[in-house]
This record gives C-alpha cells, sequence and structure tokens, in this order.
C-alpha cells in the first residue's frame, strides 16, 4: 500500500535577527494508512514546527522549509501553490491542536466553524453540510449534536471542544490527521476519553495519524511506530513497544528515566536529564546531545551521527547504540 | 437584554437628573443673569422678562417648573413680550406692572399687547426645553431642531470619514505588516492622532480654496459642502480606527484559532473576513462610543471654520450668554446622545461577541 | 493554598531576605530594560531628543535673540518669510520718549530694550478722489498726523467700511499721553482715565472711566463734568486731615459741551454726580443711552421698530387704551467715537478732509518672571540690538511668527504638564483609593467616573471657565490667577480616565501573590503599598501621562480657539491657530501664519505621541527582556 506520508529530509529555519535558527534538521517518516506514528521529545526538539511544516503552515517569512521530498497523499506539497496548498489542508491532511480553548474561533458558532469546511471542501450547501456537522458530533461522541451546534466554544467543557476539533478534523475523511498534543490541555479521565476516541475513529475511518507528544504514556497506549526527536533530529525510530522497553539511544533512556512511576520506591528521586537542550540558533557540530550524555565519545563531537539501522525495523541515531544494544540484552 | 436596556434606561435617568439638576443650580448660583447686556434695560420690562420667564420665582419652583410635566405657573403664560422700550423718555418714568399685561407709566395705565410666547420654561419630561432667552421669538426646540440635522449630518460624514477611512488603513496596514505600506499608514494615523481639526482644517481650505479650488470650503447645503468639514472632522478619528484596528487585527491573527482556520484549508481571504475581522474589530467597535462624542465636541470648531450653522455654536455661545434653556436644552442633547450611542456600542458589541454577558456589563 | 503551605516552610527572616532581593533586582531592571529597549525603539528615541532639544529652546526663549513676540514691526500686512538679521527698527525712537513722564510699560519687548514700546494706531477715513481705482496715500494727512503726533508715521491703506471711502491708517509708537490721561500728581496718586464720545440724536454724550492706581484714598463723591477746555472730575477723598476736595481738570476740547452721562470710578458705574450714602454705598446708576426697540399694537397692526428715538409721547386716547406716539427718526449709524486725546486733536485738525474713525492701541502688560527677566537682560548682553529678522514671516498684526512660536510653546507646554499634574493627583487619589478599598465604595466611586464619562465634558469645561470667569476678580484678590484656573479645570476634566486606570492596576496587584507573600510576612499597610504598589503601579501612570501631555495640549489649544483658554497679550499655540484660521481670506493667502505654527505643534504631538507609544512598549512587563 501507498505511504499517505513522505518525509525525506525535512528542514525547518528561521531566519531572526539574531541568526538562523534551526528547528527541525533532516527529518525523515512515512506513514501507511491507518497506521499510528507517535512522535516524542521535549519542548523545543521541533516537533510542533514539523507538524506545522506537513501541512504548509510554517509562516514564511522568517520560516523556511525544504526537503528532498515532502508528499502528502501522493501530491508534493512543496510544488504546490498557495490555492493547491488550501484544497489539500483539510481534505487530505487535518490537524488536531494542543489547545482547545484557543484553537476554536470564540466569536463563531460550532456549526458555522464546521461547515465551513465542508462547504470549503465538498462544496456542501449550509443544510447539508449542518446534518454532516451533526453527524460528525455525535461521531465524536457529543450528545445532543443538534443542540450543540448552536453552542459557541465558551460554553462547552475543554473535553468537548477537543471533540469538536477531532470532529472538525475528520470531517472530510483526511488520509493523515496530524495530532499535536491532543491531550496535554485535558483532565487525567478526559484525555483517556479522548485518545480512546481517536484510537476508535481511526480504526473506522482508516486514517493515518501522527500522533506529536511529549507524554510517554499516551504514545504507549496509541502508537505503532515511534520517533524520537531531540533539537530539530529524529534520534531514534523503531517500534513503539520496543523503544519503550529498550530505547536505543542515550536521549530516550533519559526520558523514560524521567517518568515518574507509580510503582516505584516511594521517596525516590526522579532522573531528571542533566543540562539543558542547545540552542537551536547555534547547534554545535556533533550530536547535539552530546553536552548531556554519558556515554560521549570524541567522535561524537565531531559531526552530527546518522539515523542507521541497529536491529530490524529499529534505528538509532548514536554511535554507542552497539554498547547500548549489548547492555539491554535484546537480541539481534 | 431586556434587563440590560432596563438597566441602562435606570442608570440614564439617574445621570440626566443629575445633569439637569447640578447644571440647573449652578448655572442659576454664577453671579449675572441672561439680561444683562451692555445697556441696563428698564426696570419695568426687566420685571416683565423675569415675569416671563418665572426668574422670579424661588429656585426649587423654577426648578420643578423646568423639570415639568406639571405647570407651576399661576397664570398659565408668560406676561409681556416685546417690550424693550428704553428710551430716555420712557427711562425717566416710574414704572410699576400692575398685574399681567397692565402697565403703570407714568399717570396712564398701559396694556401691552403683543403675540403670545411659549409656555414659559417647558418641561423637560414633557420633551420640552423652554423658550430661548436669547433667541426671544424660539423655543429651544426650534433652535436644536433647526440646527441638529446639519450637525448630525455633518457627524455622520465624518463617522463614516472615520470608519472607511481608518479601517482601510488599518487592516491594509495589518496585511502588509512591515513593508513600506505599513510604516507610511501608521505614520499617517500617528500624525493624524496628533493634529489638531482645525489644522487639518486649515490645510484643507488652503489646499482646496487656493490650490485646487474643487470643493466648496464653506457654507452648507450640497453633499459637496460636507465634503471637507467631514473629512477635517473625521480624519484624527480614522487615525485612532486605523491603530485600533491593526493592533486588534494582528492580535488576532496571532492567534490559535486562525493558525486552526488556515489547517482546514480556508482561503486566506475567508479567513481574514469571516474569522479575523470580527474580533480583530472589536476594540474599533467599542471605541466608537468614545469617538462619537469625540466628533460631537470637535464640531464645535468645525462649524465655526467652515461657516457651519450647526448646534456647535450654540453650544458655546448659550454658556456665554446665559441662556439657560438653550445652554442646559443643548447639554441634555448631547448628554443623551452620547448615552444613547454608548449604549448602542454596547448592544453591537455583545451581539458580535458571545462571550460577553449583557447582564455583566 | 498551596502557596502559603510552600512558602510557610520558610522562615519569615529567609522570605524577608528573598524578597528584598527579588525587589531589588526588579527596581534596577525595570527602569534598565526599559530604557535599553527605549532607547532601541528609533523612534521614541529620536521623538525624546527632539523634544529635549524643543523644551530646551522653549525655556530659553528669552535669551535667544528673537522679536518681540507681541509687536515687531509696524507693517500691518503679513510679511513671507525672509532671513534677515536685523538691527532692532525701534532703537532710532530712543531718546524721543515722551515729555509725559510715564515710565515705559513693563513687557517683554521693554525689558530687552526701551525702545520696543507699543504702537497707537491712528485710523483716517478719507474719500477715495474720483475716477481712481485704488486707494493712494494722502501725504498730506500724514503730514498733519505726524505734525500733531509730533512722532513719525507709518501708513498703511485699507478699504473703508463705507462705499467711496478708504482708511489711512497711521501706526505710531505709542506715547502715554495718547490716552486722556492724568497724572495725580498733587495727591501722589496715579491712574488713568479714559473718555468715550458718543454721538447721539440731541448731541455728543461722554463717558468717563477712571481708573485708580490701587492704595490710594478712599472717594466719597465724585462729580465730572464737561468745561469749554475739556473735562474736570472733582473727587472728594478721605484725606489724612478729613475730607477734601480734589479737582482734575482734563483739557479735551472736542468733549467740550457734551452731556456727561456717566462716570465709572475704579470699574464702578456711577452717575455724573454721585456721593456715598451713610452706608457707604454708591447709588444706583442710571440707565444709559441706549437704542430702543420697540413693538407696539397700534390700531390692531404690530409695528416694530429699531431706531434712535427723538422723543416718546404717551397719549391718552380714551380712558383706559393708551397708545404711544413716536416720532422716530431713524438714524444712521452715527458712532463717531473719538476716543481720546491724539485721535480727537487729529479729527479736528483734519477739518474736511476726513475724519478719524478709529483709534487703536496695541498693548497689554506680559508680566515676566524673575528667571526671565534675568535671560532677558543677558541676551540683550549677549546680542546687544541684533535680532533675527521675520524668519518664519509675520502674522496679521505684523508680529515675529517664529517668536510668537517660541513664546506660544512655552504657554502650551506649561499648561499641559501643569493641567496633567492636576489630572495625576485627582485621578491617583481617587483610583487608588477606590482600588484599595473595593467592595460597596469602589463601585460606587467607578460609578461616579462611569456617569461623570457619560457627561459632555466639553460642555463642563465651558460653564466652569464661564463661571470662574466671573469671580476673576475676586480669585485674583486671592492670588488665583485665571492661568491657575485653566490648569485645575482641565486637570479636573482629565482625571477620569486616570482613576480607571490606577484603579485597575491596583485592583489586579492587591491581590497578586507576592503581596500576599509580603502581607503574610507581617509588612505594614503603608510598606506594601510603598514597596510593591507603588513601583508597580508606576510604570502604567507614567505611559498614560505621556500621553495625556499631549491630549491635554491639543485641548488647551482647542478651548483657546473657542476663545475660552489663554487670553492676549499672552499667545500659545491655540491663539495661534487661531491667527492662522483668521488670517486665511477669499483673497489672500498667508501660508505661513496658517503651515509653521501647524508644524510646530503637529511635530510636538507627534514626538509626544511617539514617545508615549515607545514608553508603553518600553515599560510593559509583558515585554520585559524581550526586543
Amino acid at each position: 500500500m501507498a505511504a499517505v506520508l513522505e518525509v525525506e529530509d525535512l528542514v525547518v529555519r528561521f531566519e531572526t535577527h539574531q541568526g538562523t535558527v534551526r528547528a527541525v534538521n533532516g527529518l525523515s517518516m512515512s506513514l501507511q494508512p491507518g497506521e499510528t506514528l507517535g512522535v516524542v521529545g521535549e519542548s523545543g526538539s521541533g516537533k510542533s514546527v514539523a507538524s506545522l511544516a506537513l501541512l504548509g503552515l510554517v509562516p514564511n517569512p522568517p520560516g523556511v522549509v525544504e526537503a528532498k521530498r515532502l508528499k502528502v497523499a501522493g501530491q508534493d506539497l512543496l510544488g504546490l501553490d498557495r490555492r493547491g496548498l488550501q484544497q489539500l489542508r483539510g481534505k487530505e491532511i487535518a490537524m488536531i491542536f494542543q489547545d482547545p480553548m484557543t484553537s476554536l474561533n470564540p466569536l463563531l458558532t460550532v456549526e458555522r466553524q464546521l461547515t465551513e469546511v465542508l462547504e470549503r471542501h465538498e462544496g456542501l450547501t449550509r443544510r447539508e453540510a449542518r446534518k454532516r456537522a451533526a453527524a460528525a458530533l455525535s461521531d465524536v461522541g457529543i450528545p445532543a449534536p443538534e443542540t450543540r451546534l448552536d453552542s459557541y466554544p465558551h460554553q462547552l467543557s475543554g473535553g468537548m471542544r477537543q471533540r469538536v476539533m477531532i470532529a472538525m478534523a475528520l470531517l472530510c475523511n483526511p488520509k493523515v490527521l496530524v495530532a499535536d498534543e491532543p491531550t496535554t490541555a485535558l483532565d487525567v479521565t478526559i484525555q483517556a476519553q479522548v485518545l480512546e476516541l481517536l484510537k476508535d475513529l481511526q480504526r473506522r475511518h482508516g486514517t493515518a495519524l501522527l500522533l506529536i507528544t511529549h507524554d510517554l504514556g499516551v504514545v504507549a497506549g496509541m502508537a505503532d511506530r515511534l520517533h524520537v526527536m531531540y533539537a530539530g533530529r529524529v534520534v531514534e525510530a523503531g517500534p513503539a513497544a520496543d523503544v519503550l522497553t529498550s530505547p536505543l539511544h542515550p536521549y530516550t533512556q533519559g526520558l523514560l528515566r524521567s517518568v515518574p512511576r507509580i510503582r516505584g520506591p516511594l521517596g525516590a528521586r526522579l532522573d531528571a536529564i542533566d543540562g539543558s537542550p542547545p540552542d537551536l540558533a547555534a547547534l554545535p557540530a556533533g550530536c547535539s546531545f552530546a553536552a548531556r550524555c554519558g556515554l560521549r565519545t570524541d567522535a561524537c563531537t565531531k559531526s552530527p551521527p546518522p539515523l542507521v539501522p541497529v536491529l530490524a525495523g529499529r534505528r538509532s541515531a548514536c554511535l554507542e547504540a552497539e554498547a547500548l544494544l549489548l547492555r539491554s540484552g535484546v537480541k539481534a | 437584554m431586556i434587563r440590560f436596556l432596563a438597566r441602562r434606561l435606570l442608570w440614564f435617568a439617574i445621570t440626566l437628573l443629575g445633569v439637569v439638576t447640578i447644571s440647573f443650580f449652578l448655572m442659576r448660583a454664577v453671579r449675572g443673569g441672561p439680561f444683562d447686556g451692555e445697556r441696563r434695560l428698564h426696570p419695568a420690562i426687566e420685571a416683565n422678562l423675569a415675569a416671563r420667564y418665572h426668574l422670579d420665582w424661588p429656585l426649587w419652583r423654577q426648578y420643578l417648573q423646568y423639570l415639568g410635566p406639571f405647570d407651576w405657573s399661576d397664570q398659565g403664560i408668560g406676561a409681556l413680550l416685546h417690550v424693550e422700550a428704553d428710551t430716555d423718555a420712557l427711562q425717566r418714568l416710574p414704572a410699576d406692572r400692575v398685574e399681567g399685561r397692565t402697565f403703570r407709566v407714568g399717570s396712564s395705565v398701559v396694556t401691552w399687547t403683543g403675540e403670545l410666547g411659549p409656555t414659559p420654561l417647558g418641561g423637560v419630561l414633557t420633551g420640552d426645553l423652554g423658550p430661548s432667552f436669547k433667541y426671544r421669538d424660539f423655543t429651544v426646540n426650534d433652535i436644536i431642531g433647526q440646527s441638529l440635522p446639519i450637525s448630525v449630518a455633518l457627524g455622520s460624514v465624518a463617522l463614516l470619514f472615520a470608519l472607511t477611512l481608518g479601517l482601510v488603513a488599518g487592516i491594509g496596514s495589518a496585511l502588509w505588516r512591515g513593508t513600506n505600506i505599513d510604516l507610511s499608514l501608521r505614520l499617517a494615523a500617528t500624525a493624524g492622532i496628533a493634529l489638531p481639526n482645525f489644522v487639518i482644517a486649515g490645510f484643507l481650505i488652503i489646499l482646496f480654496a487656493f490650490l485646487m479650488p474643487l470643493l466648496p470650503v464653506a457654507g452648507w447645503g450640497s453633499p459637496r459642502h460636507m465634503v471637507l468639514p467631514g473629512f477635517a472632522l473625521g480624519a484624527p478619528f480614522a487615525a485612532y480606527i486605523a491603530r485600533l484596528a491593526r493592533t486588534g487585527l494582528l492580535e488576532v491573527l496571532s492567534k490559535d484559532h486562525i493558525r486552526t482556520a488556515r489547517a482546514k484549508g480556508l482561503s486566506e481571504w475567508l479567513i481574514l473576513v469571516r474569522h479575523a475581522l470580527k474580533g480583530g474589530l472589536l476594540p474599533v467597535v467599542s471605541y466608537l462610543g468614545p469617538a462619537t462624542a469625540g466628533i460631537l465636541t470637535g464640531s464645535l470648531v468645525i462649524e465655526r471654520l467652515f461657516g457651519i450653522p450647526g448646534t456647535g455654536s450654540h453650544f458655546v455661545n448659550s454658556a456665554l450668554n446665559r441662556d439657560y434653556t438653550l445652554s442646559m436644552g443643548v447639554t441634555i442633547l448631547y448628554t443623551v446622545l452620547v448615552y444613547s450611542l454608548n449604549t448602542l456600542v454596547d448592544l453591537v458589541y455583545t451581539l458580535l461577541d458571545p462571550r460577553i454577558e449583557l447582564e455583566e456589563s | 493554598m498551596a502557596t502559603t503551605a510552600r512558602q510557610s516552610k520558610r522562615s519569615p527572616a529567609e522570605l524577608q531576605a528573598l524578597l528584598r532581593e527579588a525587589r531589588a533586582q526588579r527596581g534596577t531592571s525595570l527602569g534598565r530594560d526599559a530604557w535599553r529597549r527605549l532607547r532601541r525603539n528609533r523612534g521614541a528615541f529620536y521623538a525624546l531628543v527632539f523634544l529635549g532639544l524643543f523644551l530646551a529652546v522653549s525655556w530659553l526663549a528669552p535669551l535667544l535673540p528673537l522679536a518681540s513676540p507681541m509687536a515687531l514691526d509696524l507693517a500691518v500686512e503679513p510679511q513671507p518669510p525672509a532671513w534677515p538679521l536685523t538691527v532692532n527698527p525701534r532703537r532710532s525712537l530712543a531718546g524721543e520718549r515722551p515729555p509725559f513722564g510715564a515710565a515705559p510699560t513693563l513687557s517683554v519687548g521693554a525689558l530687552a530694550d526701551d525702545g520696543w514700546a507699543h504702537r497707537t494706531y491712528v485710523d483716517v477715513e478719507l474719500e477715495t478722489p474720483l475716477g481712481q481705482l485704488e486707494p493712494t496715500e494722502n501725504p498730506m494727512v500724514r503730514a498733519l498726523v505726524t505734525q500733531t503726533a509730533e512722532r513719525k508715521a507709518t501708513v498703511y491703506l485699507r478699504a473703508g467700511d463705507r462705499p467711496g471711502t478708504f482708511v489711512q491708517r497711521h501706526a505710531l509708537p505709542q506715547w502715554d499721553s495718547d490716552r486722556a490721561r492724568i497724572d495725580w500728581q498733587p495727591s501722589g496718586e496715579r491712574g488713568a482715565v479714559e473718555g468715550t464720545l458718543v454721538r447721539g440724536v440731541d448731541g455728543l454724550y461722554l463717558k468717563l472711566a477712571l481708573q485708580r492706581a490701587p492704595g490710594g484714598p478712599t472717594v466719597l463723591a465724585a462729580k465730572a463734568r464737561t468745561a469749554v477746555e475739556g473735562v474736570e472730575v472733582e473727587l472728594v477723598v478721605e484725606g489724612e486731615t478729613g475730607r477734601e476736595t480734589r479737582r482734575y481738570p482734563m483739557p479735551w476740547r472736542a468733549a467740550a459741551g457734551a452731556r456727561v452721562v456717566g462716570l465709572q470710578l475704579d470699574g464702578v458705574r456711577l452717575p455724573a454726580e454721585a456721593e456715598r450714602d451713610a452706608a457707604g454705598q454708591w447709588p444706583a446708576m442710571p440707565d444709559e443711552l441706549g437704542e430702543a426697540r420697540l413693538a407696539l399694537e397700534i390700531a390692531g397692526r404690530s409695528i416694530q421698530l429699531s431706531a434712535d428715538l427723538e422723543s416718546v409721547k404717551l397719549v391718552d386716547t380714551a380712558g383706559e387704551r393708551v397708545a404711544l406716539e413716536t416720532r422716530a427718526r431713524v438714524v444712521p449709524e452715527l458712532r463717531a467715537v473719538v476716543h481720546d486725546d491724539l485721535g480727537s486733536r487729529i479729527d479736528r485738525r483734519l477739518t474736511d478732509i476726513g475724519r478719524v474713525v478709529g483709534l487703536e492701541h496695541t498693548d497689554g502688560i506680559w508680566e515676566l518672571s524673575a528667571l526671565d527677566a534675568g535671560l532677558l537682560h543677558l541676551r540683550t548682553r549677549i546680542f546687544g540690538l541684533w535680532q533675527t529678522g521675520p524668519l518664519l514671516g509675520t502674522d496679521a498684526k505684523g508680529r515675529d511668527l517664529l517668536a510668537r512660536i517660541v513664546w506660544g510653546s512655552r504657554i502650551s507646554i506649561q499648561v499641559s504638564l501643569v493641567a496633567t499634574l492636576c489630572s495625576l493627583a485627582i485621578g491617583v487619589t481617587w483610583g487608588a483609593f477606590a482600588g484599595l478599598m473595593g467592595g460597596r465604595i469602589d463601585n460606587l466611586m467607578m460609578r461616579i467616573v462611569d456617569v461623570l464619562y457619560s457627561v459632555p465634558f466639553i460642555f463642563v469645561v465651558i460653564f466652569l471657565i464661564t463661571l470662574l470667569n466671573e469671580y476673576r476678580v475676586e480669585l485674583a484678590d486671592r492670588g488665583i490667577g485665571y492661568m491657575t484656573v485653566f490648569y485645575v479645570v482641565i486637570g479636573a476634566i482629565y482625571w477620569l480616565t486616570m482613576a480607571r486606570v490606577v484603579r485597575g492596576q491596583v485592583l489586579s496587584l492587591k491581590n497578586q501573590e507576592f503581596v500576599e507573600a509580603a502581607r503574610m510576612i507581617g509588612a505594614s499597610t503603608p510598606r506594601i503599598l510603598l514597596a510593591h504598589l507603588v513601583p508597580n503601579v508606576l510604570s502604567v501612570v507614567i505611559v498614560y501621562l505621556t500621553l495625556t501631555v499631549p491630549a491635554v495640549m491639543l485641548f488647551e489649544a482647542f478651548l483657546s480657539f473657542l476663545g475660552l483658554g489663554v487670553e492676549p497679550p499672552r499667545v500659545s499655540w491655540g491663539l495661534l491657530a487661531v491667527d492662522a484660521t483668521d488670517s486665511i481670506s477669499a483673497v489672500v493667502i498667508y501660508w505661513w501664519a496658517v503651515v509653521f505654527p501647524s508644524l510646530a505643534m503637529g511635530s510636538v504631538l507627534l514626538a509626544l505621541n511617539v514617545l508615549g507609544d515607545g514608553l508603553r512598549d518600553a515599560l510593559d512587563p509583558n515585554l520585559r527582556g524581550k526586543d
């Protein structure tokens, strides 16, 4: 089956007065229909910027997007003009944003915000669009969708709003759904509901899901495959379960160690990763993580280590990946 | 909605009553009256005038009469009219008012006849603002009725100029942010805010009277007469609106929900018109109240400069002339105008922004 | 409360130290940070430099070799801008002081150079010779005026008010003897008399106004009469030795034989003969001569007349019904007003050639502060008699525009600064009090502000100013000048927004955690106010102030434009704008009179606005540390 999303060597930089900020440095990924790819990384690792680049939403200026290949549903994003991009967005690729409080227009009714997508992409009349919108709302589990259509966003709860966002994104049955931290702004109980909903919808519609989050727990429950990003680069990639159980990059290890465990010993300190992420305007010559890495060697600071296969289906951008592999005891 | 309007109306009544009461008593408290001219009037005439306008009553009674709707005068109508004979000969004759229109001059009893004037002092509550003290053949209602349409027309043209120019400049400035267009528009806006309207008017008059005589620079009558004063009056407000629109629009355009709209694949035009303008122009809407008040104030100057017979001149002159009723009438008119426009603006604002509850405001 | 629980683990002393540290850091960095960002904002920085330079020029105005802002040239026609550097033209008149013994008027000009005396204008109406379109100067009249006045006259022509006439205006250096004026030498008193002659139907009427210098003895009775030689005023005063009668004869032939209809003594209107009664009260003033308007109904027809009446007769026709029979002669406007000695002297000599139709004095006293007077003397030391010519042209009264702009800026700046401070004082007190009290009081106070907002405040200003104008003399007696009143009135208008802003800020700060923390460790209320609230409110106040100053400046111009503001001889930018609009006529265009004052005012207001915006950005805590 043809990949619905193909990204090769994506570079996003921002030309500012202080110099060039490299937010994304050579990101590659592909997504099959119905598949879920998780992208994790701490704030500032470039994952949100990358997702915006997939929709052509990086503001230019100051942002510049370059890639060897950037294809969504078979169309080359870089070759499209503005009109072409607009036809792609919302129809082939849709996005759910982090904060449902601010991502919905507070001055327009839910109906207006839903129907305009259908009017735009499917040329429906207002009446037809309203029916579809109501159906979509009930699809995401909103009770009494007809009355909800006439509400304004501030009259809805946070979880409800995120459901509206999801319904909006899925209205035109996009091939790719990018969810940028879809649950971060929600209460834990609502989080689970929303994730469950996403999973369910994805199964029914066969949508490919790009799930961007900093929450390893979310990824563990949702993603088939996982990309770990650090300072604009993918440092590790592989099946989600494997990456989370036996990380092959010291950064992934650090991330996992810094997650609090319910069953851990009482009073145990969390292992935070020492130091802070590098300045994206002045990236070091070698591995971006080298300064914070316990396994650093001289070679690490020479040139950025490439993302190479270590095991079947597993890639890591660490020169010491072999050593990590041996230590973790995973069989080759 | 109805509760909101009712509450507004209540506050309006309180405000108006306060304005009427305070200005009524303050005005009477000030030394000097409406008939203190260069020359002194014959005492008989003065008495007559005082009787006609009930200036001989105690203040509280005058106040109640002015407020209406009950007539407190025992005669019902004013006494003597149009009598201002103060020649040397008359001066020296002792004169007493006998009663009503009968008048003792010297040894004779004179009955003065003349047309009957309007109900003295009127009643504000019944909408009658009373007779003017200075323009004795007119009621305040007459004067306002004649001049208000002119002022309103001028004000509307100015507001129209302010809105169109301001919005076009502001939106353009926001859309082409950082370019030279933006820079020059912003500079023009700052200049517009800084320059007083009579300076702008002066430049306009020089320009159109001498350099390119396309439009009339004085007078009133045709729509062509409205262009220059309307522009001069509206320009500072256009500048402020431009600035508000630019800031508001830029703020909205940087919001998350605009990104959502882009992600939905909407065209930039639709995003601007449907998603950004409404929120971005909310500050402009709330500025419209003060702007209207400002335009009313500014019209004092502009009407004088362009020779327009509007309400503005009455405003200043009536206070200087001690034309109690006219002065009060114009004040009441302006208070009503400003207050109802403010309420209207608040209503529009709540219609535009569903997050605002009317009860709160 | 999570915050409290966590904080309570630390000792109060420790907290105190932390707070002190945090505050010290904030105090220094807020100002420095703002200054840094202000400097980065190029527009605001240039605006600041411009305003600094402007303020310097404005305050050093007496030191600059500018022409007098009150009267420079005799030319009545505005002159276009030119670049000469001239010697004060009036120096040549020095030594020609009038023999009348009066001291020179104290004025801006007089302090710099006593040659800067004021002008007297004698307007003579002449018939335009037949067949001549343009009026030409009548040299005979000029010679006559020069001879009579014993001074050199400069002549200008303008069209007359009546068809077929023109007015030849003679501008003369003003002498004190130009007005009827007596020297109160015998009693050691000084004062002035001004007479007005009115030609009425049945002859000449004379009104005399006597203004005595303050401090003289009390007048018990006054009498004015005319004699062959002129006018005589007789005053009975409370002398040191009891009642004494003083006579002051004034030679004024033109007034001889006129009927004295009134005497104004120190501002009190009196009959020609008046004596105080036992209670010290003057008798009531008889009514003055005036024109009459009649509206009568005679035989059922309403007749309205407006005329000087020759006679009025009451005719008793039948019992009760009485009609007025009038022999009204509609007299042409014969207001041949002979103002004073010089005018009537010239008028008499003119005989049939023409008549004096007007006599004007440019005068007024502009008192200078000691500092300004000192600067003026310094200026004469440095520049001598040199001064700039009409660099920016002159206005309709021949006054130098540059000087007027510079001197006018001083008053405009002064008004805007003082009025802004007034608004600051009222607004901050009101707003802070409301914000701190909270609850019902806050609600009530803010509701009052709301109500005041919806009153058209221009009315309030007009009203207050007319009201206070009425009590001007009393206020002046208590040392409250008109300008002070003006400041307070404007300040009283502009405090509303300030109150709202401050109250909002106080309200939001009051509940913030650092204030709670301070309260928790036991800081006193004044301490919290001074150390925590004031610095935070200050930045908002500063920003609002910089935006209020231009608004007030604009408002001053607006009021002066309406004639409610600064009064001549002082000059402000509003008055310049009035002059500018007055100089716009349908025929000629004195563009400089409009353009230069507008440019000056516009650029200063622009700079203030830019600076205000820059300061707002620089002091905005949300933008701190960013660029």
